[in-house]
């Protein structure tokens, strides 16, 4: 009984929700992420007011000029150290759900990721050989290297899966599949086997593990003006990719009756989705479930269009990420726990919810 | 007859000009030509593997021919590029699985894919084109439900309908009834059929069963590996025609004006009475490249029944022998004889009274078959050298008779097939100079048999 009024409720949310103009839909959650981003802001060992932090910002674009009211180290607070993390983890979220969309959409499968076909493993592999590298003992420091090579690793990984899953001018999706999963266990082999044997493992390890366990740690704002743009080209990109979206739902040969080059299709939908998955975890680590949930959830009350779902997960992700790093910072100041912590904790027993509550839509 | 010369005035929409396909190495299709013109309703028959749905996906340009060319509407297919085919030709699967929620309504305007920009979205005149296609395929009341939540009947209406709102002039069906019952079955190739009448939407359409193939389709084509038949359902549903291809025993009838089939399981008391009537061949024809066909309508004019092999696929003679010979011993493609069908002609060969050697040139490839007809000849099998055009006057000397086998001519094994000619004769075998004759001296032998044992 119980089960069922909840469904009824959510058929009935969902029906609501189709009913509203896109337009409007998308315009309400911009709304709710400038909400999400003001609250993360304005949490940490000093709060600061949402009122002051919006005027602080109104102010940092130069249109307008509230009068100074606050402590001049509020403001360096906000712009140098919150705002860089607030807006790397929105960046990271949308990316890394726009990433799922595309998977999703590509392998008509609502359970793929973006980590699915080598990425993750890949910018494991970068980040530990940046990490065991001597430069940053010499330099005192490695924030360049890690992210450039975590963002390398995970490009030349997707590229190996891809080289490897073509066959005859094709890309089936399983042989794409079993083409990740082997090139995963491989470069795994070959993370574990540089951290046994590098002298300079001992002081990377800790460092590693954290950025293993997904964060984002970003206090200067170059590297989110580099991340951003690749990341804002990339979903751009993916949103005029909707209409072949919806086609590929009718599986490959479906949407070639239709008239798409599917192979070309594919192609860049692989890319572009490795682009901006590899953008995300160079500057956040491996993030698990934002991708996999978030537009499980916007398809689940918007519809599978992909006009709207896509711009629905991008604003989604950025504003579930968002949430997610707030409470890694504040559930145990002044130590700050590892994102990917509490996108499992909240994603997992969701998507299993999901699961549990629609068995027919889940079939391969 | 009447029929063909009727539709010449109307225009080819699509002609599979002797395209040839195979997965790997093994050719599938061989040399196949079919026309279709616009307006036909054309199904496609022919059992498990026969090549139907390789056909379709060839045709849609999924697949692409090894040999040969597909025309569309007048131009080459690989030319019309994959949106201008899909602009001509719309393909309604099996059945349509679809992972996420689409509602009836995205899924036929999906339809539109073709024609609109591939970033923008459909105008006015799509979104009308939409609600015509779903009017048609009677689902306007559906437009708003969930496709997955539909019954099977109901999907692939849905399916119907996002291809008619691609506006094709050709419209491809690979066995749409598979998974429906009877009643959807039913409605499905009504709905095909009025759409065909009353849109002129040409039709190709794989099907398995033949009731109802027989009950829509004014044309059907046979299909295993090739066109074995492309007529009328009354000539194209024969009874032993379908037996030999498909491999078991039917009977047609004729049930309320239509045409009827009822397939019975092999061993019922009808196929054994036809069997009887048949009786058991005893001669067999080896030929090829169109060697032995006078022989083998002859044969069948006389009712006698004999096996016909090995041939190839593709051979004009394998298609004929597919319709008059009891059994067709049959070998891939161009491909030599390979020692499988050669244990297979030999042990046909233990069962035969007559075997006929029609003039087919020898060379290494089935030279074989000259070496396991001299082992026959030895084991008291009449062997007939078939040799039509060498006059019918007595001669005498053993090097006139092979003369006049023709075997000089056609030998191109250096020798060998000379050679083995030679000793065939020398072990009793005769040479005949006319269909006529041959046909004479196998009725005999048969009848001699028959009543022998």
């Amino acid at each position: 009984m119980r089960l069922a009024t909840q469904k009824n409720q959510l058929k009935q949310l969902r029906g609501g929700l189709r009913a509203l103009p896109a337009p409007l839909l998308l315009l309400a959650l911009c709304a709710v992420l400038l909400f999400v981003i003001l609250i993360a802001v304005s949490f940490g060992s000093t709060p600061i007011p949402i009122g002051t932090i919006a005027q602080i910002l109104l102010n940092g674009t130069g249109l307008f000029h509230f009068a100074r009211r606050w402590d001049p180290t509020t403001e360096v607070i906000v712009w140098q150290l919150r705002m860089p993390g607030v807006i790397g983890a929105a960046l990271v979220g949308s990316a890394l759900a726009v990433a799922g969309v595309l998977f999703q959409g590509m392998l008509r499968n609502p359970l793929a990721d973006p980590f699915l076909i080598g990425t993750s493993s890949g910018a494991a592999l970068g980040a530990t050989i940046a990490f065991v590298l001597p430069f940053d003992t010499i330099y005192g420091s490695f924030s360049l290297l890690r992210p450039l090579l975590a963002f390398v690793g995970a490009i030349l990984s997707v590229l190996l899966v891809y080289a490897i899953a073509r066959v005859g001018g094709e890309t089936p999706v399983v042989t794409l599949l079993l083409a990740g999963v082997v090139v995963n266990a491989v470069l795994v082999a070959f993370q574990t086997l540089i951290l046994t044997l590098s002298p300079h493992a001992q002081f990377g390890i800790v460092a590693l593990f954290n950025w293993l366990a997904g964060g984002v740690a970003i206090t200067t704002w170059w590297p989110i003006v580099v991340v951003g743009a690749i990341i804002l080209a990339g979903v751009v990109c993916s949103l005029l990719l909707s209409n072949v979206l919806d086609a590929f739902g009718l599986g490959e040969e479906g949407a070639a009756h239709l008239g798409l080059h599917v192979e070309r299709y594919k192609l860049l939908i692989i890319i572009l989705g490795s682009l901006i998955t590899a953008a995300a975890v160079s500057i956040s680590g491996l993030i698990g479930f934002v991708g996999l949930v978030t537009p499980h959830a916007m398809r689940l009350l918007l519809g599978p269009r992909h006009r709207l779902l896509l711009p629905a997960s991008a604003l989604g992700g950025a504003i579930f990420l968002t949430l997610a790093d707030l409470l890694a910072r504040v559930a145990n100041p002044p130590d700050v726990l590892p994102v990917g912590v509490f996108t499992a904790l909240v994603g997992a027993p969701f998507f299993l919810y999901l699961l549990r509550n629609s068995k027919r839509a889940y079939r391969w | 007859m009447v029929v063909i010369a009727s539709k010449t005035l109307l225009e080819v929409l699509l002609d599979v000009d002797g395209i040839t396909f195979g997965y790997e190495q093994q050719p599938l299709l061989y040399d196949v030509h079919i026309q279709v013109r616009k307006g036909e309703m054309v199904g496609l028959l022919g059992p498990n593997g026969s090549g139907k749905t390789t056909l379709l996906r060839l045709v849609s340009g999924v697949l692409r021919p090894q040999q040969g060319k597909i025309i569309l509407d007048g131009r080459e297919l690989r030319d019309w590029g994959r949106r201008g085919i899909a602009q001509l030709i719309a393909v309604v699967p099996q059945e349509l699985h679809v992972p996420f929620a689409f509602t009836v309504e995205q899924l036929v305007s999906l339809g539109r894919t073709p024609f609109v920009s591939l970033f923008g979205s459909g105008s006015r005149h799509d979104t009308l084109i939409v609600q015509d296609a779903m009017h048609a395929a009677d689902i306007t009341p559906l437009a708003g439900r969930i496709f997955n939540e539909l019954s099977g009947g109901e999907r692939q209406r849905v399916i119907v309908a996002m291809a008619l709102a691609q506006q094709p002039k050709l419209l491809l069906l690979d066995e749409p009834t598979a998974h429906l019952d009877i009643k959807y079955q039913i409605d499905m190739l009504e709905l095909v059929q009025r759409l065909n009448r009353e849109r002129v939407v040409t039709v190709i359409a794989a099907m398995h069963d033949l009731n109802l193939a027989a009950r829509y389709f004014p044309r059907l084509l046979l299909f295993q590996r090739g066109v074995v038949a492309d007529a009328s359902p009354a000539e194209v549903l024969e009874p032993r025609l379908l037996k030999r291809v498909y491999g078991v025993n039917v009977q047609v009838g004729i049930l309320r004006g239509a045409q009827h089939l009822s397939v019975l399981p092999p061993g019922s008391a009808v196929g054994d009475d036809e069997r009887q009537w048949e009786g058991e061949p005893q001669v067999l024809v080896m030929a090829g490249g169109g060697s032995g066909e006078l022989l083998m309508r002859a044969l069948a004019d006389a009712s006698i029944p004999f096996i016909a092999g090995p041939l190839n696929i593709g051979d004009s003679d394998h298609t004929l022998a597919l319709r008059l010979a009891s059994e067709v011993i049959t070998e891939q493609p161009y491909a030599p004889i390979s020692p499988a069908t050669l244990e297979q002609v030999r042990t046909s060969l233990l069962r035969m009274k007559l075997l006929v050697l029609c003039p087919v040139p020898i060379g290494p490839g089935n030279l074989s078959l000259l070496q396991a007809a001299l082992e026959a000849a030895h084991s008291k099998i009449t062997v007939l050298i078939l040799a039509p055009d060498s006059g019918g006057a007595q001669v005498a000397t053993a090097d006139e008779v092979l003369q006049r086998t023709g075997i000089a001519e056609r030998d191109y094994t250096n020798g060998e097939g000379l050679r083995l000619m030679r000793e065939l004769l020398q072990a009793g075998a005769s040479v005949v100079g006319s269909i006529a004759e041959a046909t004479e001296v196998t009725r005999r032998h048969v009848s001699l048999a028959s009543s022998n044992s």
